[in-house]
């Protein structure tokens, strides 16, 4: 059997990320879904810098292993992001 | 001989009312005259309690402060604040007393007094013998002025306070004459081998509700004032804000923090990043702390840093926070609470200013007053300066 899966999650907490609502993101944690909980590890993050790059979209913003970004981040939207990520990594 | 820029000058004064008054009966000044070297406090506590001695103290302390700075000949200034005093029209006297200190680091220092009880010169824990020049006024033969010529070095602390202090538990035993000076005494000496480096404010603090508790009910039968001068090595704190503006000078930004001989504040998260990315030290973001940190991101950490915190938020909060008097209600952020404790707790701040110009927010209809980060700096330094009186270097990198 393979290793399982794991991700990280990364809130960012700047100025712009944290005024535009990205402080309601630390519920994430709590509110993962079972087959999720024990592969994802949620961090804080200082300014990721994609508010000052016009291709990425609105604020607030969550980078998800380093490299998938969700824009206009709710809890919903991570979540599904997640799960996506959670599938490629099992196929 | 010390080199003034390795002493720091705190100068901290601890008073209570006499109970049910609301303003004090005591009154201070200090003056911070950076390009002599020289620091001026006075202490004054006018004749009763309540408005009209807070009337006389506050006028002695004016008039002091400003013959002293002039270095105006001591038993005139006395007599010119004796004659310019409002009589009382119960007792038929004008009455303030004063202790006034004109500091000269690294040089000779005067301390002028009258009728309050006699300065404390604390050097290893000893009280140290002043020798008093006594001079009499003609015009006022019952009054004494008393001139004392000292060397202040680093270490040593210069206390004064109102008779509300070495008068306190009069009458009651064991006390029948009051704590006393020699009481203050050993409690001040016992208070600092406790805790040989407590700061001046503790200290004036400690002094003045020992003596409060010395009296019957812990009440305040006078204004009771304990002034405190300490001579020391300053407590640096250096707070980065901003990215430099050359990208090639980031090497160099974060070196500020590596070499840097006391306290750490980073404030921003593109600034965290660079010192984060420079040191190859990482920034430890609690997701828990969210909720519990008030409205304004929460701290982080950083190995060798004191503080990590977003920008612009919190930096007008602590602005807003350290201005507003009477204090804000309102609770403090955690980050803004982690800052204030640090800046007070330091006697030279020095603010490196990052002036690369940050591209435009994203959305320009941010709920926040985004002021300009060099603005909110230079009103830092400001309150700090003038309020809390702190040495506040400013630079732009
Ligand atoms: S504040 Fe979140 S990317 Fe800049």
């Amino acid at each position: 059997m393979s290793e399982p899966c794991k991700m990280k999650v990364e809130i960012c907490l700047g100025t712009t990320c944290y005024v535009l609502g990205s402080f309601r993101l630390s519920a994430l944690e709590e509110q993962l879904p079972p087959e999720l909980a024990d592969r994802v590890e949620v961090a804080g993050a200082a300014c990721l810098g994609l508010c000052k790059d016009r291709n990425y979209g609105k604020a607030p913003f969550v980078r998800i292993n380093g490299n998938r970004v969700v824009d206009n981040a709710t809890i919903e939207k991570v979540l599904d992001a997640l799960k996506e990520e959670l599938e490629k990594c099992n196929e | 001989m010390d080199m003034p820029n390795d002493v720091f000058v705190e100068m901290e004064c601890f008073q209570l009312c006499h109970d049910g008054e609301n303003v004090c009966g005591d009154d201070f000044l200090f003056e911070r005259i950076e390009n002599e070297n020289r620091h001026l406090a006075v202490l004054s506590d006018g004749l009763g309690s309540g408005i009209k001695a807070n009337l006389l103290a506050c006028m002695t302390t004016t008039m002091a402060l400003e013959f002293v700075r002039s270095n105006m000949d001591v038993l005139l200034s006395a007599e010119i604040i004796m004659d310019t005093l409002p009589v009382c029209e119960v007792r038929k006297i004008s009455y303030a007393t004063f202790s006034i200190f004109d500091l000269q680091i690294g040089g000779k220092s005067r301390i002028i007094e009258m009728d309050n009880p006699p300065f404390i010169h604390l050097r290893n824990g000893k009280d140290l013998k002043v020798s008093r020049q006594s001079m009499v006024s003609e015009r006022w033969p019952d009054r004494r002025v008393n001139l004392a010529e000292i060397y202040a070095i680093s270490g040593d602390r210069l206390i004064a306070f109102s008779d509300g202090v070495t008068q306190a538990g009069l009458g009651q035993a064991p006390n029948k004459f009051g704590w006393r000076r020699e009481g203050a005494l050993e409690f001040i000496q016992r208070k600092v081998e406790e805790e040989p480096e407590i700061s001046a404010r503790d200290l004036s603090q400690a002094v003045v509700m020992e003596a409060r508790r010395h009296n019957k009910n812990c009440a305040c039968i006078d204004d009771i004032s304990c002034m405190v001068i300490y001579l020391r090595r300053p407590r640096r704190l250096r707070l980065l804000t901003g990215p430099p503006f050359r990208a090639d000078s980031d090497a160099a930004y974060a070196d500020l923090v590596r070499n840097f001989d006391g306290k750490v504040i980073l404030s921003g998260g593109t600034t965290a990043n660079i010192v984060s990315r420079e040191l190859g030290r990482k920034i430890d973001m609690d997701m828990k702390l969210v909720m519990k940190a008030g409205s304004l991101p929460p701290p982080a950490r950083m190995e060798g840093v004191d503080l990590v915190t977003e920008g612009i938020l919190t930096l007008t909060e602590v602005a807003q926070r350290l201005e507003a008097d009477p204090p804000l209600t309102t609770p403090v952020p955690l980050a803004a609470q982690e800052m204030i404790s640090l800046f007070r707790a330091s006697d030279e701040i020095e603010f490196v200013v990052g002036t690369k110009v940050n591209e435009a927010h994203q959305d320009p209809s941010l709920p926040v007053d985004l002021e300009i980060r060099r603005n909110i700096v230079r009103r830092l330094k400001t309150v700090l300066e003038n309020k809390y009186r702190k040495r506040v270097l400013l630079r732009f990198f």
